[in-house]
Protein backbone atom coordinates (compact mmCIF):
# COMPACT_ATOMS: atom_id res chain seq x y z
CA UNK A 1 0.00 0.00 0.00
CA UNK A 2 3.28 2.36 1.24
CA UNK A 3 4.79 1.75 -2.17
CA UNK A 4 1.36 2.39 -4.44
CA UNK A 5 1.17 5.72 -2.16
CA UNK A 6 4.70 6.48 -3.38
CA UNK A 7 4.33 5.87 -6.77
CA UNK A 8 1.20 8.11 -7.16
CA UNK A 9 3.44 10.90 -5.43
CA UNK A 10 6.06 10.19 -8.26
CA UNK A 11 3.74 10.21 -10.82
CA UNK A 12 2.46 13.14 -9.76
CA UNK A 13 5.54 14.81 -9.03
CA UNK A 14 6.68 13.98 -12.52
CA UNK A 15 3.26 14.46 -14.58
CA UNK A 16 3.72 18.26 -12.19
CA UNK A 17 6.87 18.78 -13.63
CA UNK A 18 6.16 18.55 -17.31
CA UNK A 19 3.76 20.72 -17.03
CA UNK A 20 4.69 23.46 -15.01
CA UNK A 21 7.98 22.34 -13.43
CA UNK A 22 10.69 24.24 -15.53
CA UNK A 23 10.19 27.74 -17.36
CA UNK A 24 12.51 27.56 -20.40
CA UNK A 25 11.54 31.29 -21.51
CA UNK A 26 13.36 32.96 -18.83
CA UNK A 27 16.47 30.99 -19.37
CA UNK A 28 16.07 31.93 -23.06
CA UNK A 29 15.95 35.29 -21.99
CA UNK A 30 18.59 35.68 -20.32
CA UNK A 31 20.77 33.63 -22.55
CA UNK A 32 19.63 36.35 -25.12
CA UNK A 33 20.58 39.02 -22.38
CA UNK A 34 24.13 38.55 -21.60
CA UNK A 35 27.03 36.92 -23.74
CA UNK A 36 27.43 34.38 -21.05
CA UNK A 37 25.77 30.62 -21.44
CA UNK A 38 23.28 29.89 -18.77
CA UNK A 39 21.48 27.16 -17.59
CA UNK A 40 18.66 26.02 -15.79
CA UNK A 41 20.69 26.01 -12.41
CA UNK A 42 20.17 29.48 -12.76
CA UNK A 43 17.30 28.36 -10.37
CA UNK A 44 16.79 24.80 -10.45
CA UNK A 45 18.95 22.54 -7.97
CA UNK A 46 20.70 21.07 -11.00
CA UNK A 47 21.60 22.58 -14.60
CA UNK A 48 19.98 20.14 -16.39
CA UNK A 49 16.61 21.27 -14.90
CA UNK A 50 14.23 19.42 -12.96
CA UNK A 51 13.33 16.15 -15.28
CA UNK A 52 15.95 13.52 -14.76
CA UNK A 53 17.49 10.69 -12.17
CA UNK A 54 20.48 12.93 -10.89
CA UNK A 55 21.03 14.93 -7.38
CA UNK A 56 18.63 17.72 -7.69
CA UNK A 57 15.77 15.77 -9.93
CA UNK A 58 12.42 14.52 -9.48
CA UNK A 59 13.70 10.99 -10.47
CA UNK A 60 16.11 10.83 -7.70
CA UNK A 61 14.08 12.22 -5.17
CA UNK A 62 13.40 10.54 -2.00
CA UNK A 63 9.55 10.01 -0.23
CA UNK A 64 10.10 13.00 1.97
CA UNK A 65 11.56 15.15 -0.75
CA UNK A 66 8.69 14.13 -3.07
CA UNK A 67 6.17 15.46 -0.44
CA UNK A 68 8.08 18.50 -0.05
CA UNK A 69 7.81 19.05 -3.80
CA UNK A 70 4.51 18.93 -3.79
CA UNK A 71 4.21 21.04 -0.84
CA UNK A 72 6.22 23.61 -2.65
CA UNK A 73 3.89 23.39 -5.99
CA UNK A 74 1.05 24.54 -3.41
CA UNK A 75 3.09 28.20 -3.29
CA UNK A 76 0.58 29.65 -6.00
CA UNK A 77 -0.01 32.83 -3.90
CA UNK A 78 2.88 34.68 -2.99
CA UNK A 79 3.72 34.63 0.35
CA UNK A 80 4.44 31.19 0.92
CA UNK A 81 7.53 29.71 2.52
CA UNK A 82 8.98 27.06 0.40
CA UNK A 83 11.66 24.78 0.12
CA UNK A 84 11.74 22.75 -2.90
CA UNK A 85 14.36 20.20 -3.35
CA UNK A 86 14.85 20.64 -6.93
CA UNK A 87 14.82 24.28 -6.72
CA UNK A 88 17.77 26.65 -5.92
CA UNK A 89 17.54 29.24 -3.12
CA UNK A 90 17.10 31.93 -5.45
CA UNK A 91 13.92 29.21 -7.26
CA UNK A 92 12.61 29.38 -3.71
CA UNK A 93 12.63 32.93 -3.30
CA UNK A 94 11.44 33.74 -6.54
CA UNK A 95 8.46 31.28 -5.84
CA UNK A 96 7.76 32.71 -2.11
CA UNK A 97 7.83 36.41 -3.45
CA UNK A 98 5.82 36.06 -6.91
CA UNK A 99 4.11 32.78 -6.21
CA UNK A 100 3.85 29.82 -9.03
CA UNK A 101 0.93 31.95 -10.15
CA UNK A 102 2.95 35.41 -10.56
CA UNK A 103 5.53 33.25 -12.24
CA UNK A 104 3.62 31.21 -14.75
CA UNK A 105 2.45 34.71 -16.00
CA UNK A 106 5.81 36.08 -16.22
CA UNK A 107 6.64 33.58 -18.42
CA UNK A 108 5.33 35.30 -21.86
CA UNK A 109 7.35 38.10 -20.21
CA UNK A 110 10.88 37.00 -18.90
CA UNK A 111 12.17 40.64 -18.62
CA UNK A 112 10.32 41.72 -16.26
CA UNK A 113 10.63 38.87 -13.85
CA UNK A 114 13.43 41.29 -12.02
CA UNK A 115 11.38 44.70 -11.58
CA UNK A 116 8.93 42.00 -10.50
CA UNK A 117 11.27 40.34 -8.13
CA UNK A 118 12.72 43.79 -6.97
CA UNK A 119 16.50 44.33 -6.48
CA UNK A 120 16.18 44.20 -2.33
CA UNK A 121 16.96 40.66 -2.37
CA UNK A 122 21.24 39.44 -2.27
CA UNK A 123 21.36 35.97 -1.27
CA UNK A 124 24.95 35.14 -1.42
CA UNK A 125 25.19 38.38 0.26
CA UNK A 126 27.44 39.40 -2.90
CA UNK A 127 26.96 42.79 -2.71
CA UNK A 128 24.79 42.46 -5.87
CA UNK A 129 21.00 41.66 -5.89
CA UNK A 130 19.25 38.34 -7.14
CA UNK A 131 17.66 40.70 -10.01
CA UNK A 132 20.45 41.90 -11.16
CA UNK A 133 22.48 38.82 -11.14
CA UNK A 134 19.09 37.37 -13.52
CA UNK A 135 20.15 40.02 -15.81
CA UNK A 136 23.63 39.53 -16.02
CA UNK A 137 23.47 35.84 -16.35
CA UNK A 138 25.48 35.26 -13.26
CA UNK A 139 24.39 33.17 -10.04
CA UNK A 140 22.59 34.79 -7.49
CA UNK A 141 23.56 31.37 -5.07
CA UNK A 142 27.49 32.24 -5.37
CA UNK A 143 29.26 34.89 -3.81
CA UNK A 144 31.96 34.62 -6.16
CA UNK A 145 30.12 34.54 -9.20
CA UNK A 146 28.89 38.18 -10.42
CA UNK A 147 29.69 40.54 -12.55
CA UNK A 148 33.69 41.31 -12.04
CA UNK A 149 33.21 45.21 -11.66
CA UNK A 150 30.72 44.96 -9.09
CA UNK A 151 32.25 42.38 -7.00
CA UNK A 152 35.43 44.06 -7.13
CA UNK A 153 33.85 47.40 -5.77
CA UNK A 154 31.46 45.80 -3.74
CA UNK A 155 34.69 43.89 -2.34
CA UNK A 156 36.81 46.84 -2.06
CA UNK A 157 34.23 48.33 0.41
CA UNK A 158 34.00 45.32 2.50
CA UNK A 159 37.66 43.60 3.07
CA UNK A 160 39.09 47.27 3.39
CA UNK A 161 40.59 46.78 7.18
CA UNK A 162 41.89 43.57 5.63
CA UNK A 163 43.40 45.44 2.54
CA UNK A 164 44.88 48.20 5.19
CA UNK A 165 46.16 45.39 7.38
CA UNK A 166 48.14 43.53 4.68
CA UNK A 167 49.19 46.58 3.26
CA UNK A 168 51.02 47.73 6.88
CA UNK A 169 52.19 43.79 6.98
CA UNK A 170 53.78 44.20 3.50
CA UNK A 171 55.53 47.27 3.99
CA UNK A 172 56.74 46.26 7.73
CA UNK A 173 58.14 43.15 6.05
CA UNK A 174 60.10 45.25 3.49
CA UNK A 175 61.56 47.31 5.93
CA UNK A 176 62.50 44.48 7.85
CA UNK A 177 64.35 43.05 4.77
CA UNK A 178 66.02 45.93 3.76
CA UNK A 179 67.59 46.15 7.33
CA UNK A 180 68.15 42.48 7.48
CA UNK A 181 69.94 42.97 3.82
CA UNK A 182 72.44 46.00 5.13
CA UNK A 183 73.19 43.27 8.40
CA UNK A 184 74.14 40.67 5.87
CA UNK A 185 76.48 42.92 3.77
CA UNK A 186 78.02 43.75 6.63
CA UNK A 187 78.72 39.96 8.07
CA UNK A 188 80.08 39.19 4.48
CA UNK A 189 82.32 42.21 4.77
CA UNK A 190 80.37 44.51 2.37
CA UNK A 191 80.43 48.10 1.90
CA UNK A 192 80.59 49.61 5.56
CA UNK A 193 79.43 52.51 5.07
CA UNK A 194 76.01 50.92 4.05
CA UNK A 195 75.62 48.47 7.66
CA UNK A 196 76.27 51.54 9.73
CA UNK A 197 73.38 53.17 11.51
CA UNK A 198 69.91 52.70 9.92
CA UNK A 199 69.73 51.00 6.67
CA UNK A 200 66.65 52.61 5.05
CA UNK A 201 65.51 52.27 1.47
CA UNK A 202 66.39 55.82 1.37
CA UNK A 203 69.86 55.23 2.12
CA UNK A 204 69.97 52.68 -0.36
CA UNK A 205 68.65 54.40 -3.33
CA UNK A 206 71.04 57.40 -2.76
CA UNK A 207 74.27 55.62 -2.52
CA UNK A 208 72.49 53.64 -5.59
CA UNK A 209 72.33 56.72 -7.62
CA UNK A 210 76.08 57.26 -6.61
CA UNK A 211 77.35 53.89 -7.88
CA UNK A 212 75.50 53.96 -11.53
CA UNK A 213 78.17 56.11 -12.37
CA UNK A 214 80.63 53.24 -11.83
CA UNK A 215 82.93 52.16 -14.59
CA UNK A 216 81.47 49.06 -16.40
CA UNK A 217 82.23 45.80 -14.60
CA UNK A 218 84.20 42.92 -15.50
CA UNK A 219 81.22 40.76 -15.67
CA UNK A 220 80.02 42.19 -18.97
CA UNK A 221 80.58 40.40 -21.74
CA UNK B 1 90.55 10.68 -31.82
CA UNK B 2 87.35 12.37 -32.75
CA UNK B 3 85.95 11.06 -29.20
CA UNK B 4 88.59 12.11 -27.71
CA UNK B 5 88.02 16.09 -29.10
CA UNK B 6 84.56 15.57 -28.81
CA UNK B 7 85.12 14.87 -24.95
CA UNK B 8 87.88 17.92 -25.00
CA UNK B 9 84.93 20.15 -26.63
CA UNK B 10 82.82 19.22 -24.23
CA UNK B 11 84.88 19.59 -20.99
CA UNK B 12 86.30 22.90 -22.18
CA UNK B 13 82.21 23.46 -23.01
CA UNK B 14 81.44 22.77 -19.35
CA UNK B 15 84.45 24.34 -17.85
CA UNK B 16 83.25 27.92 -20.03
CA UNK B 17 80.08 28.07 -17.98
CA UNK B 18 80.65 26.55 -15.07
CA UNK B 19 83.67 27.68 -13.64
CA UNK B 20 84.83 26.72 -10.36
CA UNK B 21 86.93 30.10 -9.31
CA UNK B 22 83.59 31.98 -9.74
CA UNK B 23 81.59 29.21 -7.48
CA UNK B 24 82.10 31.67 -4.08
CA UNK B 25 80.31 34.37 -2.13
CA UNK B 26 82.59 37.04 -3.18
CA UNK B 27 81.71 36.25 -7.37
CA UNK B 28 78.42 35.30 -7.48
CA UNK B 29 77.18 37.81 -4.50
CA UNK B 30 79.68 40.52 -3.34
CA UNK B 31 81.08 41.86 -6.39
CA UNK B 32 78.34 41.45 -8.97
CA UNK B 33 77.45 44.19 -11.05
CA UNK B 34 73.85 44.49 -13.14
CA UNK B 35 74.39 46.75 -16.11
CA UNK B 36 71.66 49.67 -15.74
CA UNK B 37 69.90 50.87 -19.63
CA UNK B 38 67.14 51.74 -20.92
CA UNK B 39 65.95 47.92 -20.32
CA UNK B 40 67.09 47.28 -16.93
CA UNK B 41 63.66 46.82 -16.40
CA UNK B 42 63.60 43.21 -17.57
CA UNK B 43 66.25 42.04 -15.66
CA UNK B 44 63.84 42.29 -12.42
CA UNK B 45 60.92 39.73 -14.88
CA UNK B 46 62.81 36.17 -13.64
CA UNK B 47 62.61 37.31 -10.11
CA UNK B 48 59.21 37.96 -10.34
CA UNK B 49 58.64 34.77 -12.27
CA UNK B 50 60.48 32.77 -9.18
CA UNK B 51 58.46 35.24 -6.52
CA UNK B 52 54.94 34.02 -8.26
CA UNK B 53 56.56 30.47 -8.53
CA UNK B 54 56.58 30.82 -4.65
CA UNK B 55 53.43 32.04 -3.99
CA UNK B 56 52.44 29.03 -6.22
CA UNK B 57 54.14 26.34 -4.24
CA UNK B 58 52.62 28.15 -0.82
CA UNK B 59 49.18 28.64 -2.32
CA UNK B 60 49.34 25.01 -3.85
CA UNK B 61 50.82 23.28 -0.62
CA UNK B 62 47.79 25.02 1.91
CA UNK B 63 45.15 23.50 -1.03
CA UNK B 64 46.86 20.26 -0.47
CA UNK B 65 45.51 20.10 2.54
CA UNK B 66 41.43 19.82 1.58
CA UNK B 67 41.90 18.49 -2.18
CA UNK B 68 40.97 14.83 -3.03
CA UNK B 69 41.71 13.59 -6.24
CA UNK B 70 39.20 11.48 -6.87
CA UNK B 71 36.56 11.77 -9.55
CA UNK B 72 33.68 11.64 -6.90
CA UNK B 73 35.06 14.22 -4.71
CA UNK B 74 37.16 16.33 -6.89
CA UNK B 75 34.83 19.05 -7.33
CA UNK B 76 32.80 19.11 -4.18
CA UNK B 77 36.78 19.11 -2.50
CA UNK B 78 37.01 22.17 -4.46
CA UNK B 79 33.92 23.93 -3.81
CA UNK B 80 34.35 23.22 0.07
CA UNK B 81 37.60 25.09 0.19
CA UNK B 82 36.38 27.55 -1.44
CA UNK B 83 32.35 28.05 0.58
CA UNK B 84 33.75 26.33 3.86
CA UNK B 85 37.10 26.42 4.61
CA UNK B 86 38.06 29.56 6.12
CA UNK B 87 40.35 31.42 3.76
CA UNK B 88 40.24 28.91 1.50
CA UNK B 89 37.88 31.08 -1.19
CA UNK B 90 41.48 33.58 -1.25
CA UNK B 91 43.90 30.76 -0.96
CA UNK B 92 42.51 29.39 -4.63
CA UNK B 93 42.07 32.64 -5.93
CA UNK B 94 46.01 33.47 -4.85
CA UNK B 95 47.08 30.08 -7.14
CA UNK B 96 44.56 30.99 -9.40
CA UNK B 97 45.50 34.27 -10.23
CA UNK B 98 49.20 33.60 -9.67
CA UNK B 99 49.42 30.89 -12.10
CA UNK B 100 48.29 33.09 -14.75
CA UNK B 101 50.23 36.11 -13.81
CA UNK B 102 53.62 33.37 -13.55
CA UNK B 103 52.54 32.50 -17.29
CA UNK B 104 52.78 36.15 -18.26
CA UNK B 105 55.84 37.26 -16.18
CA UNK B 106 57.64 33.92 -18.10
CA UNK B 107 56.32 34.64 -21.02
CA UNK B 108 57.61 38.31 -20.87
CA UNK B 109 61.00 37.77 -19.54
CA UNK B 110 61.54 34.77 -22.11
CA UNK B 111 60.96 37.70 -25.02
CA UNK B 112 62.68 40.22 -23.26
CA UNK B 113 65.55 37.92 -22.90
CA UNK B 114 65.63 37.13 -26.53
CA UNK B 115 65.75 41.04 -27.67
CA UNK B 116 68.38 41.27 -25.02
CA UNK B 117 70.54 38.16 -26.88
CA UNK B 118 71.14 37.07 -23.08
CA UNK B 119 71.36 33.35 -24.79
CA UNK B 120 74.93 34.16 -26.06
CA UNK B 121 78.31 32.89 -25.00
CA UNK B 122 78.20 32.40 -22.17
CA UNK B 123 75.01 31.95 -21.71
CA UNK B 124 73.75 29.51 -23.52
CA UNK B 125 72.92 26.96 -20.34
CA UNK B 126 70.55 30.07 -18.92
CA UNK B 127 68.85 30.26 -22.01
CA UNK B 128 68.02 26.60 -22.25
CA UNK B 129 67.22 26.06 -19.10
CA UNK B 130 64.96 29.29 -18.96
CA UNK B 131 63.22 27.43 -21.99
CA UNK B 132 62.58 24.10 -19.97
CA UNK B 133 61.29 26.46 -17.30
CA UNK B 134 58.90 28.28 -19.54
CA UNK B 135 57.89 24.40 -21.15
CA UNK B 136 57.32 23.13 -17.39
CA UNK B 137 55.58 26.19 -16.60
CA UNK B 138 52.92 25.71 -18.99
CA UNK B 139 52.47 22.21 -18.33
CA UNK B 140 52.01 22.83 -14.89
CA UNK B 141 49.05 25.14 -16.68
CA UNK B 142 47.89 22.34 -18.30
CA UNK B 143 47.82 19.55 -15.35
CA UNK B 144 46.27 22.17 -13.07
CA UNK B 145 43.29 22.81 -15.00
CA UNK B 146 41.82 19.50 -14.85
CA UNK B 147 42.17 19.41 -10.99
CA UNK B 148 38.83 20.94 -10.52
CA UNK B 149 37.13 18.29 -12.41
CA UNK B 150 34.31 20.83 -13.50
CA UNK B 151 33.34 20.74 -16.94
CA UNK B 152 35.37 23.11 -18.74
CA UNK B 153 38.65 21.28 -17.20
CA UNK B 154 37.85 17.99 -18.21
CA UNK B 155 36.26 18.92 -21.56
CA UNK B 156 39.42 20.98 -22.12
CA UNK B 157 42.05 18.27 -20.86
CA UNK B 158 40.37 16.17 -23.27
CA UNK B 159 40.70 18.43 -26.68
CA UNK B 160 44.07 18.72 -25.47
CA UNK B 161 44.81 15.13 -25.40
CA UNK B 162 42.97 14.67 -28.49
CA UNK B 163 45.19 16.93 -30.36
CA UNK B 164 48.09 14.60 -29.10
CA UNK B 165 46.83 11.45 -30.90
CA UNK B 166 46.25 13.49 -34.06
CA UNK B 167 49.52 14.04 -34.29
CA UNK B 168 49.90 10.29 -35.08
CA UNK B 169 48.39 10.61 -38.19
CA UNK B 170 51.66 13.05 -39.70
CA UNK B 171 54.17 11.18 -38.68
CA UNK B 172 55.37 7.61 -40.80
CA UNK B 173 55.62 4.04 -40.33
CA UNK B 174 55.66 2.92 -36.95
CA UNK B 175 56.26 6.20 -35.53
CA UNK B 176 52.22 7.16 -35.99
CA UNK B 177 51.64 4.86 -33.10
CA UNK B 178 53.91 6.82 -30.45
CA UNK B 179 51.69 10.06 -30.14
CA UNK B 180 48.72 7.55 -28.94
CA UNK B 181 51.09 5.63 -26.83
CA UNK B 182 51.77 8.51 -25.33
CA UNK B 183 48.43 9.61 -25.23
CA UNK B 184 47.16 6.79 -23.20
CA UNK B 185 50.18 7.02 -21.17
CA UNK B 186 49.28 10.24 -19.84
CA UNK B 187 45.54 9.67 -19.62
CA UNK B 188 46.16 6.19 -18.53
CA UNK B 189 43.14 4.71 -19.23
CA UNK B 190 40.45 4.62 -22.75
CA UNK B 191 38.87 7.91 -21.77
CA UNK B 192 39.45 10.78 -19.11
CA UNK B 193 38.54 9.61 -16.00
CA UNK B 194 40.08 8.43 -12.92
CA UNK B 195 43.38 7.38 -14.08
CA UNK B 196 44.07 10.79 -15.94
CA UNK B 197 43.30 12.62 -12.65
CA UNK B 198 45.39 10.98 -10.40
CA UNK B 199 48.29 11.19 -12.95
CA UNK B 200 47.73 14.56 -13.36
CA UNK B 201 47.65 15.31 -10.00
CA UNK B 202 50.76 13.10 -9.74
CA UNK B 203 53.19 15.16 -12.75
CA UNK B 204 51.28 18.69 -11.22
CA UNK B 205 52.11 18.66 -7.51
CA UNK B 206 55.02 16.16 -7.69
CA UNK B 207 56.92 15.42 -10.97
CA UNK B 208 56.54 18.75 -12.38
CA UNK B 209 57.97 20.59 -8.76
CA UNK B 210 60.71 18.62 -8.84
CA UNK B 211 61.68 18.83 -12.23
CA UNK B 212 61.28 22.88 -11.72
CA UNK B 213 63.59 22.78 -9.04
CA UNK B 214 66.20 21.27 -10.89
CA UNK B 215 66.29 23.05 -13.68
CA UNK B 216 65.72 26.35 -11.73
CA UNK B 217 68.95 25.60 -9.64
CA UNK B 218 70.69 25.71 -12.87
CA UNK B 219 68.98 28.78 -14.18
CA UNK B 220 69.87 30.37 -11.22
CA UNK B 221 73.36 29.39 -10.72
CA UNK B 222 73.98 29.86 -14.63
CA UNK B 223 72.80 33.60 -14.29
CA UNK B 224 74.81 34.10 -11.47
CA UNK B 225 77.98 32.65 -12.77
CA UNK B 226 77.86 34.54 -15.76
CA UNK B 227 75.71 37.80 -14.44
CA UNK B 228 73.22 39.92 -16.90
CA UNK B 229 74.02 40.12 -20.37
CA UNK B 230 74.59 43.20 -20.97
CA UNK B 231 71.12 43.68 -22.64
CA UNK B 232 71.43 46.63 -25.20
CA UNK B 233 74.41 46.74 -28.26
CA UNK B 234 75.81 49.57 -27.00
CA UNK B 235 76.64 49.83 -23.32
CA UNK B 236 76.23 52.99 -20.89
CA UNK B 237 78.88 51.58 -18.66
CA UNK B 238 76.78 52.25 -15.54
CA UNK B 239 76.13 49.27 -13.31
CA UNK B 240 74.34 48.98 -9.83
CA UNK B 241 75.98 46.34 -7.47
CA UNK B 242 73.96 43.32 -7.23
CA UNK B 243 73.96 42.93 -3.60
CA UNK B 244 72.68 44.73 -1.77
CA UNK B 245 70.82 46.87 -3.88
CA UNK B 246 69.38 45.25 -7.19
CA UNK B 247 68.11 42.29 -4.35
CA UNK B 248 66.52 45.08 -2.42
CA UNK B 249 64.53 46.52 -5.56
CA UNK B 250 63.27 42.82 -6.52
CA UNK B 251 62.09 42.56 -3.18
CA UNK B 252 59.95 45.82 -3.59
CA UNK B 253 58.78 44.87 -6.46
CA UNK B 254 57.47 41.45 -5.07
CA UNK B 255 56.01 43.27 -2.27
CA UNK B 256 54.45 45.25 -4.71
CA UNK B 257 53.31 42.44 -6.68
CA UNK B 258 51.90 40.69 -3.94
CA UNK B 259 49.58 43.41 -2.52
CA UNK B 260 48.17 43.95 -6.11
CA UNK B 261 47.70 39.94 -5.80
CA UNK B 262 46.23 40.01 -2.86
CA UNK B 263 43.56 42.75 -3.41
CA UNK B 264 42.77 40.96 -6.61
CA UNK B 265 42.49 37.54 -5.12
CA UNK B 266 40.40 39.14 -2.50
CA UNK B 267 37.85 40.84 -4.21
CA UNK B 268 37.95 39.61 -7.79
CA UNK B 269 37.16 35.92 -7.77
CA UNK B 270 38.83 34.50 -10.90
CA UNK B 271 35.46 32.43 -11.99
CA UNK B 272 33.38 35.63 -12.39
CA UNK B 273 34.77 35.72 -15.33
CA UNK B 274 33.14 33.02 -17.17
CA UNK B 275 29.57 31.67 -17.59
CA UNK B 276 28.95 29.30 -14.48
CA UNK B 277 28.05 26.45 -15.99
CA UNK B 278 31.70 25.80 -16.95
CA UNK B 279 31.98 24.98 -13.58
CA UNK B 280 29.52 22.62 -12.82
CA UNK B 281 30.97 19.05 -11.67
CA UNK B 282 32.01 17.16 -15.20
CA UNK B 283 29.36 15.01 -15.65
CA UNK B 284 29.45 12.21 -18.39
CA UNK B 285 26.24 11.51 -19.15
CA UNK B 286 25.06 15.53 -19.06
CA UNK B 287 25.38 17.63 -21.68
CA UNK B 288 28.39 19.91 -22.47
CA UNK B 289 28.13 23.15 -21.59
CA UNK B 290 28.74 25.54 -24.42
CA UNK B 291 32.75 27.65 -24.34
CA UNK B 292 34.75 25.04 -23.66
CA UNK B 293 38.45 26.70 -23.79
CA UNK B 294 41.52 26.00 -22.40
CA UNK B 295 43.02 28.72 -20.52
CA UNK B 296 43.36 31.85 -21.94
CA UNK B 297 47.63 31.36 -22.08
CA UNK B 298 46.78 28.75 -24.62
CA UNK B 299 45.01 31.33 -26.87
CA UNK B 300 47.66 31.77 -29.08
CA UNK B 301 47.75 27.77 -29.90
CA UNK B 302 44.31 27.21 -29.26
CA UNK B 303 42.86 29.50 -31.99
CA UNK B 304 45.11 28.55 -34.80
CA UNK B 305 44.40 24.92 -34.38
CA UNK B 306 40.52 25.61 -34.69
CA UNK B 307 40.88 27.63 -38.09
CA UNK B 308 44.40 25.76 -39.63
CA UNK B 309 44.92 22.43 -40.64
CA UNK B 310 46.09 20.51 -37.65
CA UNK B 311 49.66 19.91 -39.27
CA UNK B 312 50.59 23.37 -39.68
CA UNK B 313 50.10 23.66 -36.25
CA UNK B 314 52.05 20.80 -35.37
CA UNK B 315 54.98 21.58 -37.34
CA UNK B 316 54.92 25.63 -36.25
CA UNK B 317 54.83 23.96 -32.82
CA UNK B 318 57.74 21.90 -32.79
CA UNK B 319 59.44 24.74 -35.43
CA UNK B 320 58.85 27.07 -32.40
CA UNK B 321 60.14 24.69 -29.77
CA UNK B 322 63.47 23.46 -31.67
CA UNK B 323 64.24 27.30 -32.70
CA UNK B 324 63.93 28.11 -29.07
CA UNK B 325 65.91 25.64 -27.64
CA UNK B 326 69.09 26.98 -30.44
CA UNK B 327 68.67 30.24 -30.53
CA UNK B 328 71.76 30.43 -28.93
CA UNK B 329 73.18 29.18 -31.74
CA UNK B 330 70.83 30.21 -34.38
CA UNK B 331 70.94 34.01 -33.47
CA UNK B 332 74.49 34.05 -32.56
CA UNK B 333 75.79 36.99 -35.53
CA UNK B 334 72.24 38.49 -35.19
CA UNK B 335 72.12 42.35 -33.99
CA UNK B 336 69.91 43.06 -30.64
CA UNK B 337 68.19 45.34 -33.12
CA UNK B 338 67.17 42.65 -35.27
CA UNK B 339 66.38 40.95 -32.45
CA UNK B 340 63.78 42.87 -30.95
CA UNK B 341 62.05 43.55 -34.08
CA UNK B 342 61.69 39.56 -34.16
CA UNK B 343 60.39 39.97 -30.53
CA UNK B 344 57.76 42.87 -31.17
CA UNK B 345 56.27 40.61 -33.97
CA UNK B 346 55.95 37.68 -31.48
CA UNK B 347 54.69 39.88 -28.85
CA UNK B 348 52.43 41.29 -31.64
CA UNK B 349 51.05 37.71 -32.51
CA UNK B 350 50.51 36.22 -29.04
CA UNK B 351 49.09 39.78 -27.89
CA UNK B 352 46.54 39.90 -30.89
CA UNK B 353 45.44 35.93 -30.44
CA UNK B 354 45.19 36.13 -26.90
CA UNK B 355 42.99 39.32 -26.90
CA UNK B 356 41.34 39.09 -30.13
CA UNK B 357 41.86 35.20 -31.04
CA UNK B 358 37.85 34.70 -30.62
CA UNK B 359 36.72 37.51 -32.98
CA UNK B 360 39.78 36.06 -35.33
CA UNK B 361 37.76 32.85 -35.55
CA UNK B 362 34.40 34.28 -35.59
CA UNK B 363 35.40 36.31 -38.64
CA UNK B 364 36.91 33.22 -40.31
CA UNK B 365 34.29 30.80 -39.10
CA UNK B 366 31.07 33.10 -39.38
CA UNK B 367 30.37 32.55 -35.91
CA UNK B 368 30.72 30.93 -32.70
Amino acid sequence: MRRMVLAAMWVTAALGASRAGAYPEFQAWVDGQTPRNVNCALCHAHGDGPDGVKPGQIGSLSPEQLAALNEARQAFEPGQQVDSPILNEFGDRMVEKLGRTGIIQLRQRPGDLPQAYGFESDLDGDGIPDAREYIDGTLATNAHHGDPWLLLRHNLKANWWHLVLIAIATLLGLYGINNLLAWFEQAIGGDEEAAEGEAGIMKFEIRNSKLETNSNSTILK
Amino acid sequence: MKTAQLVQTSLEFLTDRFPIEKMNVNSLVRTKEVPVHRMSWAYYLGGLALFLFLVQLVTGLMLMFYYEPTVSDAHASVERITEHIGGGALVRNLHTWSASAMIFAVVVHMLTAFAMKAFAKPREITWVSGVLLLLITFAFGFTGYLLPWHQIAVNATKVGLQSIEEAGAYLPGAMSAWPGALKELIQGEASVGQATLSRFYAIHVMVLPLAFFGVLSLHLLSVQLHGMSQGVDRPTGRTERFFPFFILKDAWLWGVVFLVLFVVALCLPFEAFFSYPLFEAYDAMGSTPDGIKPEWYFYFIYYPLELLPFWVIMLAQNAAIAVLLAAPWIFRKTSRRALGVITVAVATYLVVMTVFGQQIYEMFKGGA
